[in-house]
Formats: structure tokens, C-alpha cells, sequence
């Protein structure tokens, strides 16, 4: 007997967040699933068009329907295929009401979403407190997001999972970086300048990501050690960067600091290849696949205590954690890591073992299919 | 191009693995003439092993298992035809080569790139790479399936082999398949995944197979696959993109160090293939082809007026019906998985062999891409149909039409039931009434495997061709052509197959590419300039040989025929009267041969 699963996500390929990645991931697993089992998948996106499917690398298009922010037609659609379903898997909350309705209509169908960060921490209606209690399991990205869901929705914890995140198993090795100076002395950085990295959306709407605070840190760590710069990367909008201009002008950082703005995927690599340190003491992160990117070249990492970044630094083991909002913290930090000689691959592969690929294919194909 | 075999186990002795691997070697030791070899691991419970037929560097550096820096080792069948501009940039990025193969480019890529190097190699391939260091054992297969890797898992231990013979003493994996007659009835061959086996599987094409010996984890990762899209939409560019690459994929197949020619049918697509090899082959030529004394098979005709236009060295075999009797047997025992087809290839790899040639181009794929089969005209009815209740479907069961006869098959869902409704051998009554079982058993086997996504999406022609090229195809034409070819020791090389030609195919609007009066006329259309009219405005005659003639005048197949089995004597008088295809009557002989009647 074939296994269907139906799995419905917003976007995949028309965005390049953390959720985007996410939902192409768990696409190639269900993928390789139906290759070697009697199962079959159908990945759904509400967003994209179908044509946004076009070589991407995951999984042949044909397995893709693209819905054009049609939504209606996505939600009709879904019903409807969803009675064919063994398994509907949704990538988000924003979901719920379409898999909340093919539940009323299919009791049988298995019933699982993916919960990611900030989309399931905060309130939610009773409607939709309701349809979550019909979800047979969630899936969330941590054990932070997981405690908020339990406590926060009382849903029930038997029915709760955490299913890390993974590294992308597409994600260059980088081997052709490692000792290449060319990104250093694109941003004029000296030999033994010390290099912290940061890569992220610069929201003035979220700023969570705790980059002012690093910046706060520093100034601080400036008046001892004068060859740290800190390079801040990531599209940004007009307000954060005209407030980081200010703050990094009112601490005269303007040596120190440097926000390169959107980096290309292609690029991703040079960049973390030639940081001493990938910092981001987040207060709202669900879990940070950038901490797990960030050590798979090798870069230490300095994460937030207060969100799901403690699961990507397995609560410290793989790098350090900092109160989000206590600039001290950040600063004696920093300069710890940096003072550390150790290897840059020294926690390599316990992280692999822990966010690699196989281990997640493993997870999510025993969680959704057995 | 080798047969490659190998072990992982934490059970046996050192000398019992290798003494198995050997022997799985040896049974096939046909693919690789030249020489053999073995590796095993420090940790002894690895041991690859190698066939070699030489064809790139054949000095004594060639050989395999083949090792990189002391830490990666490989046994290795294919060629990869981008290896030299792969080798150039990886000097560049301060690695040292050894030899002149392509073999350790493979490895000195994975030493650079990791898994990623997989999809970067661009030929045909399947091998097995040990990371001694990461205690990690890779097995890889190419994206379109052209070199096959088969694979059995019992407890933890793993056992791979290029054919399926070379599995016959491994006693833990001995189980049979009880399915695989109906398959072979109902299709003639063996559709992926289905062996002959229980737990034998093949490696499918564009994956690897990870086996992390640490925590004893096996995983199997989809590298490459293909996709259609209709991202190419001018018949100019269509027309100079598609001849650039197919002119390109020839000179790059064109690579060897060992004597190589081109098959020659008297057909569109071998004519392309020896038309553009002849302006690119640095020597002369060598092409090759066959012919009848039956006219209405014989394409001397048309391979004549090629000949006469090429400047190559011509090499032309009158096949005889004798030789074809005194060869049957033993083309029957050159199978590895069962098959009704692959006895012209058997015959023109055995010339190939006997006037020195090491590898031979082949047009095997054009069909495919580029709209050969009468499935691209019949496939928008069979839809059609498909879409009906299933009463409708099974009125044609007890006619004497066979296509009325395999509408039945219409009842199974998505592209399976189309391609046994055009191409199926026996229908499901039939082959529960020769096995003896129940028809329903029969419906949800076939309904169950191969187990393909559906194709919804997918316009009307590429269905045909995505059916045509993933079941027709891979399963049946690659497979014949690499066990039939490797039987004698050579090389078939389908330089239509190369990626960036299929990728094209793929990315091409079925309006552009199936576009015309005649079958492949794009195709035709992109090369009637560089050869003689005759060629391409022909009627097709694909390359059959006279076997219905033949097999009704063998001794051997009335005498296997007529045993104590009135199924099989009854089926054999209905083709003795014209009411059954030689290839029907072939699956039954080869059922009968593996002691099924």
C-alpha cells in the first residue's frame, strides 16, 4: 500500500529565509522517501509560481504544484487532495485552517506542522488554539519554540517533537577558501585583524538579532584591542541602517564596522570561510541554521541564551552562549573566543552528527512515516 | 569501463571477504579483460574489488582499486568524458595527479568538493569511493542511468556488484524475488527497482548510497535528477543550442586511448553520430554495421549511402540465420537480469570486438528525446482512455488484438498503465493463467511497483518521452546494451545521453521539439545539411532483426518449447501461426530457462 503525504508550505523557492530552506529540505527528504519506499509526496506552495520549481535541486518539479498566491485555488486544492492523503504536512501555522479542514473531512489523514519561531511563541486565538489541538504532532524547530508551544497553547507534549533544523546538504564544502585572503583584503582587513561576522536580515520592524549590541560591545573591547572589526551582512531597510550609522558614528566605529548589505549565496562561503567568529545574540530566534552554516566552515559561534539558538549550540557544548542583553556578556565573550587557539574544526563534527543531513532524513522519516 | 564488486562486513574474515569479492569479480570477469585487483581497508572490514577493461592511460598507473593521498580509495566502471577541464581546475587548487585517467579526478574531486563532486561529473559511471578516514563508503550511479550498481543489505553488511550474476554465491542474499516473472511477463525486462532478488536492489540513477561504517547508518541521497521545463521557447536558438551539444557530447565521446568506432543502423540517429564523428576524430574512423540476407530487415541500403559520404574505415558484417542459431544459446546465458531484447547488441558488440575496437558511439537516446516512438502519437488517446471507467477499459480483454488486449492496462494509475497499455507484453489474465495464480494478485503487484511519481503536470509528449526514457530506456535499452556490450568486452558509449543534451532536451517546449511532420523531424532538421538525404527521409525501421524468422526455424527454441508444459506449447504454436510476437515468445523462453514454465 503507498504512503501519500501532502506537504503545504507558503514559499520554497521564491524566498531565501530559514523557513524557505527549511521547506526544501523536508522536500528532498519526503523525495528521496518515495525512491526507496511505497510512498509518494505532492509539495504544495501557496506563493510561488510553478515555474519557481525550474532546476532547483531538491526534487524534480513534477512533484510541485505552484499556486501563484492564488490562494483561493491553493486551499480548494489542497482539500481536495487531501482526501488522497495518508500524511499532510504543513510548513506553517498560517496553514493550519487547511489542514484543520482535511482533517474534519478525513479524520485518518496524520495531521503534523512544523512550527518554526516567533510564528507559534506568541498568543493565538481560540480558532486557532482549536485547530492546532487537531494536529496529530508538531514539529518544532527547538526545544524553546517546543516549551512555548506546550505552555504556551497547552498543547499536549506527547504530540510535540523537536526536529533541529540541518545543515543544507548542497552547502559547499569551501576547501578552496580556507587560507584565501581575497574577501580580507576586499573589506581592507590586515592579516591579523580579527574578523567577527554576523549575517542577517536588518529589520528596524524585528531587530532582534542583537548586531547593535555586538556593535555596543565593540566600543568597549576597542579600548584594549584595536584589531577587531566586525562585519554586519545582510539586506537591510533605510531606517535600521540609517540607526546603525548613527550608533556606529556616536561610538566611532566607523574603522571597526562594516555593513556590506545583501550577499549572494555565492558568496556566502569566502565570507564565512574568512571569519574568526560568527556572532548573533538573538532574542527571538526559533533556531539559527546560520550558527550550524557558520561551524561547518569551521567559524566559532557566540549565540543568545534566550531562544532557540540554544539548541543550535547544544546549550554551549558547540559554542558560546551570552544574555542577549547584556552588552558585558557579549564582550567578555568575544574576547574569550578569540583569545581560544583552538582548531576552527575542533566541534565540527560532533555538530554534523548532531544537524547533519542524514540525521534529520532519519528523524523527520521516522516521525512522519513509521 | 570495468565490473566493479565489494564488501562491507563486520562478520567475516579478512580472507573470506576478499576471497568473496574475488569471485564476485571473476563472475565478471568478461567486463574487464585487461586486468583485476583488490583493496582492502586497514580496518579490514572493507574490500573493494576491480575488472578492468582499459581504455584511458592503460599503463599499469591505471590501475584499481585506485587510491588518492592514502586516505580515499575507488573501484570505478565508466568514463567521464569533462575530466581533463575537472583535472585542470583542481591543479589549480593545488592537487597532484598521478596518472592520466580519469579515475583520480573522481577522487581528488571528492577530496575537493566532497559529495558535491558527484553532480559535477558529467559521463556515465558507477562506483564505489571509501573515505578511509571518515570510515565512509560512498556508492554513486550517473544521472542518466547508464552504468548499472546493484546492491544488497543484510544485518549491517553491504554487498554491491555491477551485475546481478556476480551476487550468486553471496548465500545471505540468495532470497529470490516470487515477483519478478510477473514483471518480466507483463514487461518483458525488469523495471527498476525489481531484481531477480529479494533484497538485491539497483542503485538508482542520480543517487549515492552512504554507508557511514562509524554508526553503522546506511543513506540513500538523490545527487541529479532531471526535470522538464519549458524554459527553452525559439526554434532558432533551440536548433543551434541542441546541435552545439550534441556536437560537443560526440568529440568528448570521441576520448580514448584504445581503438573506438561508431555503430552505424542505416537510421537518423547513428547518422548524426557518425556524421559528427567523422568531422571530429582526430584518425580515421572506424564505423561498423550490420546487415541480412532478408531484405525487408536489411538496412545495407541506406548504411551504403552513409558510408560513401563519411571518410571513415567501414566495417560491414553479413549476419547469417546460422550464426544466429549457433550463437542463441549462449546469447541467452550473456543475460544477467532477464530480458526479452538485447540480441542485436550481443551480435554487433561481438563484431565490434572481433575487428579490434574497444568502444563503440551508439544512438541510443535520440527516440527518446526527440519523439522516435509511435508512443509520441499514441500516448494524448491512451490518456484519453485512461481517463474512462474501468468497464470500458476491459472490453477487449478476451479480443485476439493485442493493443485492444492491453487496454486493461489502462486501469493502472499514472504512466505504468499507459506504458503496458503501448508497450506490455502479456496482460495480467494471461499472466495469472501462465503462473498459476490469482489476476488480482497480479493487478496489485504491477500497481505497486515501480513506484513513479505522477506526472500531472507534465504535457502529452514529454509524458511519452519521460515514459520512454525512464521505462523503456533505462531499464531495458541501457541495461542490454551495457550487459550485451561488456559480455564481450566492450564499451558502449551514447553520446545523446550526455547531460547537458538531455538537460537541453528537457528545458525544450514539447511544441519545439516534437514539432513537424515526421518522427524526430527537429532532430532532423538541425542535421540534414551534413548528410545525405536518404538517411533522414526514410521510413523509420528501428534496428529489429529478422528473429521472428528465426526463432521459428530454431531447433533449440521448438525443443524448449515442447516439454511437458502445454502453457508454454500452446504459446509457442501461437507464435509458430503469427499470433505472438517473437518478444513475448523470448520472455517466455527466458522464464523457461530460469526453470519457470
Amino acid at each position: 500500500m503507498k504512503k501519500n503525504t501532502l506537504f503545504l508550505t507558503l514559499k520554497i523557492f521564491s524566498a531565501t529565509g530559514g523557513i524557505e530552506k527549511v521547506c526544501r529540505i523536508v522536500g528532498k527528504v519526503l523525495y528521496e522517501n518515495t525512491l526507496i519506499n511505497s510512498t509518494r509526496v505532492l509539495v504544495c506552495s501557496m506563493y510561488d509560481q510553478q515555474t519557481d520549481a525550474n532546476d532547483n535541486k531538491y526534487f524534480p518539479s513534477e512533484i510541485f504544484r505552484g499556486y501563484k498566491k492564488n490562494r483561493l485555488r491553493f486551499i480548494f486544492s489542497s482539500i481536495r487532495k487531501g482526501f488522497n492523503q495518508d500524511v499532510i504536512l504543513l510548513s506553517h501555522i498560517n496553514l493550519l485552517l487547511v489542514g484543520w479542514m482535511i482533517k474534519k473531512l478525513k479524520p485518518s489523514v496524520k495531521l503534523v506542522m512544523l512550527a518554526h519561531g516567533i510564528e507559534v511563541w506568541g498568543e493565538l486565538g481560540w480558532v486557532k488554539k482549536t485547530m492546532l489541538k487537531s494536529c496529530d504532532l508538531v514539529l518544532p524547530v527547538s526545544k524553546f519554540t517546543a516549551d512555548k508551544i506546550i505552555s504556551g497553547h497547552q498543547f499536549d507534549a506527547n504530540n510535540c517533537k523537536v526536529l533541529n533544523n540541518c545543515l543544507d546538504p548542497f552547502m559547499p564544502i569551501g576547501n578552496e577558501f580556507l587560507g584565501n585572503q581575497d574577501v580580507r583584503k576586499k573589506y581592507g582587513y590586515r592579516e591579523d585583524d580579527k574578523v567577527i561576522f554576523t549575517l542577517c536580515r536588518l529589520s528596524s520592524k524585528e531587530r532582534y538579532k542583537g548586531y547593535d549590541k555586538v556593535i555596543q560591545a565593540l566600543a568597549n573591547l576597542k579600548s584594549h584591542q584595536n584589531n577587531i572589526k566586525y562585519l554586519l551582512a545582510g539586506s537591510y531597510d533605510k531606517e535600521e541602517k540609517k540607526y546603525l550609522d548613527d550608533l556606529i558614528s556616536e561610538l566611532h566605529l566607523e574603522n571597526e564596522v562594516k555593513i556590506t548589505g545583501f550577499i549572494d549565496d555565492s558568496e556566502l562561503v569566502s565570507h564565512f570561510a574568512m571569519a574568526d567568529l560568527y556572532i548573533m545574540p538573538s532574542m527571538k530566534e526559533g533556531f539559527g541554521i546560520v550558527f550550524i552554516e557558520a561551524m561547518f566552515y569551521g567559524v566559532p559561534v557566540i549565540g543568545g541564551n534566550k531562544d532557540g539558538s540554544v539548541d543550535a549550540l547544544m546549550n554551549g557544548e558547540l559554542g558560546l552562549l551570552v544574555n542577549p542583553e547584556d552588552v558585558n556578556e557579549i564582550e567578555n565573550a568575544i574576547q574569550k573566543s578569540l583569545l581560544n587557539n583552538q582548531s576552527r574544526f575542533t566541534e565540527r563534527s560532533k555538530m554534523i552528527n548532531n544537524f547533519g543531513y542524514e540525521q534529520y532524513k532519519q528523524k523527520l522519516e521516522t516521525i512522519l512515516l513509521n | 569501463m570495468c565490473r566493479i564488486a565489494g564488501i562491507v562486513n563486520f562478520e567475516l574474515r579478512i580472507e573470506e571477504m576478499e576471497k568473496n569479492v574475488n569471485h564476485m569479480c571473476d563472475l565478471q570477469k568478461h567486463g574487464g579483460p585487461d586486468s583485476s585487483g583488490i583493496y582492502t581497508s586497514e580496518e579490514k572490514n572493507v574490500v573493494l574489488g576491480n575488472r578492468r577493461l582499459s581504455l584511458l592511460d592503460m599503463s599499469d598507473s591505471g590501475q584499481m582499486p585506485m587510491q588518492y593521498c592514502d586516505r580515499y580509495y575507488i573501484t570505478y566502471n565508466g568514463e567521464i568524458y569533462n575530466f581533463k577541464s575537472l583535472k585542470n581546475e583542481l591543479i589549480s587548487l593545488g592537487h597532484q595527479f598521478k596518472n592520466e585517467t580519469d579515475t583520480e579526478v573522481i577522487l581528488a574531486g571528492y577530496a575537493q568538493w566532497g559529495v558535491l563532486v558527484f553532480s559535477k561529473l558529467k559521463g556515465m559511471y558507477a562506483f564505489a569511493l571509501w573515505d578511509s578516514k571518515e570510515r565512509e563508503l560512498f556508492l554513486v550511479r550517473d544521472v542518466m542511468g547508464i552504468k548499472p550498481l546493484y546492491y544488497g543489505v543484510q544485518n549491517d553488511n553491504l554487498y554491491f556488484a555491477s551485475e546481478i550474476r556476480a551476487f550468486e554465491g553471496i548465500e545471505v542474499l540468495s532470497e529470490e524475488n516470487k515477483s519478478w516473472p510477473i514483471f518480466m511477463m507483463a514487461y518483458g525486462h525488469l523495471p527498476e527497482p525489481i531484481t531477480t532478488y529479494q533484497k538485491i536492489k539497483p542503485l538508482l540513477s542520480g543517487c549515492f548510497l552512504k554507508y557511514s561504517l562509524s554508526n553503522k547508518s546506511i543513506s540513500i541521497q538523490s545527487y541529479s535528477h532531471l526535470s522538464f521545463s519549458n524554459q527553452i521557447e525559439v526554434v532558432d536558438s533551440a536548433h543551434y543550442e541542441h546541435k552545439h551539444a550534441i556536437e560537443n557530447s560526440v568529440k568528448s565521446h570521441l576520448i580514448a586511448d584504445a581503438p573506438i568506432g561508431v555503430f552505424l543502423s542505416g537510421g537518423l540517429d547513428s547518422g548524426v553520430i557518425a556524421s559528427v564523428a567523422s568531422k571530429y576524430k582526430e584518425t580515421e574512423l572506424n564505423t561498423l554495421s550490420i546487415y541480412f540476407d532478408e531484405p525487408e530487415f536489411s538496412e545495407k541500403k541506406y548504411q551504403d549511402i552513409l558510408i560513401k559520404q563519411l571518410n571513415c574505415k567501414h566495417h560491414q558484417l553479413l549476419l547469417k540465420e546460422e550464426d544466429f542459431h549457433n550463437s542463441f544459446e549462449s546469447i541467452l546465458q550473456s543475460m544477467d537480469l532477464p530480458s526479452c531484447d538485447g540480441i542485436n547488441t550481443w551480435f554487433i558488440s561481438r563484431y565490434a570486438k572481433e575487428i579490434g575496437l574497444k568502444a563503440v558511439l551508439s544512438g541510443l537516446g535520440g527516440d527518446e528525446l526527440y519523439g522516435g516512438y509511435p508512443s509520441f502519437k499514441r500516448i494524448e488517446l491512451a490518456l484519453l482512455i485512461q481517463q474512462m471507467p474501468d468497464f470500458l477499459k476491459s472490453i477487449g480483454k478476451a479480443s485476439k488484438s493485442k493493443k485492444l488486449n492491453r487496454m486493461s492496462y489502462l486501469k493502472l494509475d499514472g504512466i505504468q498503465g499507459i506504458y503496458l497499455f503501448l508497450r506490455g507484453h502479456f496482460t495480467p489474465h494471461d499472466i495469472a493463467h501462465y503462473l498459476g495464480t490469482y489476476e488480482q494478485e497480479i493487478w496489485t503487484i504491477l500497481n505497486d511497483e515501480p513506484n513513479v511519481y505522477s506526472l500531472d503536470v507534465v504535457e502529452g509528449k514529454n509524458k511519452a518521452s519521460w515514459m520512454e526514457f525512464n521505462l523503456y530506456m533505462k531499464n531495458q535499452l541501457l541495461r542490454d546494451s551495457d550487459v550485451m556490450s561488456m559480455i564481450h568486452g566492450v564499451e558502449i558509449r551514447v553520446p545523446f545521453l550526455d547531460e547537458e543534451t538531455v538537460r537541453l532536451a528537457y528545458k525544450t517546449t514539447p511544441q519545439i521539439k516534437f514539432s513537424g511532420s515526421r518522427p524526430k523531424q527537429f532532430l532532423i532538421d538541425m542535421f540534414k545539411n551534413d548528410m545525405p538525404t536518404e538517411i533522414w527521409d526514410r521510413p523509420k525501421m528501428g534496428f529489429s532483426f529478422p528473429f521472428s524468422k528465426w526463432l521459428t526455424n530454431s531447433s533449440f527454441v521448438k525443443d524448449k518449447t515442447n516439454i511437458d508444459n502445454k502453457n508454454l506449447s500452446s504459446y509457442y504454436n501461437k507464435f509458430i501461426n503469427g499470433n505472438l510476437h517473437w518478444s513475448q515468445l523470448m520472455s517466455l523462453i527466458i522464464l523457461n530457462q530460469r526453470g519457470l514454465n
